[in-house]
């Protein structure tokens, strides 16, 4: 006689056996359930100051590691209005990428760039080329001013 | 085309140095689940997909891990650039150090070096996105690992 762990191992069960969607998994494994919740157009967005620290534009996105929420907020200098700014446009430009048709993430979309080009024109005035190409628009060649990026004191609080 | 633009994606200012932290933290970079790969296995998928909304979201998102490649480098810079010499030969950094002394090299925390085995690219848009999710299941999976190998992480 065929014990209950033979059958499993088969990937039968008695009570099941002429059906054909349990396929081979055993009777006590319940069907899976998985969703997917997809963005759909116009979602609400947090504003981008707000955004940044979360790691999402989007409140339906966000998950916060173990339930621990960021609340904190970013000084206000160039260069973090400059990220904050830059983080709404790429958090937005990959939603576009998917939901091209949005005419309100679009327009809002516009609006951050308006924004972003202005602190960039700030940013550089004071900092100094943001990238290669815009060193050219300068007196003399600024591109290698330290500190770069990745150092401390390119991270400091003031300016 | 890149173009590099001369700012963190968000700053990273560590004022305590904390080599062994960073031994672990190197995995983030080029570990198997580190931002070169995802940068990398995105950035390699373009090629083959065939929907304009993927070849975008590819580009885009495979641009924005190599900002996240450069953030995770900072924070290991930032955790090793002024060690003592008892720090240098702490526990968990001292096999790192004598063969990359205080720069960032691309392995994981186990001393592996970064490698294309670690990622998938196979032309096929399902078994990519599959491959794509996988990866970032992982990423999320990361952060309660280091959380027990040391804490507070962040």
């Amino acid at each position: 006689m065929e014990t209950r762990m033979q059958q499993m191992r088969d990937g039968r069960n008695r009570e099941n056996e002429a059906c054909e969607e349990c396929g081979i998994l055993p009777a006590s494994a319940p069907l899976a359930t998985p969703f997917v919740p997809f963005q759909r157009n116009n979602p609400r967005t947090y504003p981008a100051k707000q955004g940044v620290v979360r790691g999402t534009l989007f409140p339906g996105l966000d998950l916060p590691y173990m339930g621990m929420v960021n609340e904190g907020s970013l000084s206000q200098t160039h260069l973090h209005e400059l990220q904050t700014l830059a983080f709404a446009l790429t958090e937005l430009g990959e939603y576009l990428d998917t939901h091209a048709d949005d005419r309100d993430a679009f327009a809002l979309f516009r609006s951050y760039a308006e924004l972003y080009q202005k602190g960039r024109e700030a940013y550089e005035k004071m900092h100094g080329p943001l990238t290669q190409r815009a060193a050219a628009m300068d007196d003399k060649y600024r591109w290698l001013k330290d500190p770069w990026p990745w150092e401390y004191a390119a991270n400091k609080e003031e300016g | 085309m890149f173009v590099y633009e001369k700012k963190l994606q968000y700053p990273v200012k560590i004022k305590n140095c904390n080599p062994k932290l960073a031994s672990i933290i190197i995995s983030q970079y080029g570990g198997p689940d580190g931002e070169l790969g995802a940068s990398l296995r995105y950035l390699s998928q373009r090629y083959s997909m065939p929907y304009p909304e993927l070849k975008g979201l590819l580009t885009d998102i495979g641009t924005e891990e190599l900002g996240h490649l450069e953030m995770v480098g900072t924070i290991v810079h930032q955790l090793t650039r002024k060690l003592t010499d008892e720090q240098r030969k702490a526990d968990g950094f001292a096999q790192y150090f004598v063969d990359h002394t205080q720069s960032v090299y691309p392995q994981a925390a186990s001393g592996t070096p970064w490698s294309a085995a670690m990622m998938q690219v196979k032309g096929d848009p399902i078994t990519d996105l599959a491959e794509d999710m996988g990866a970032d299941a992982t990423t999320a999976k990361e952060q309660p690992h280091f959380q027990k190998a040391r804490k507070p992480l962040i």
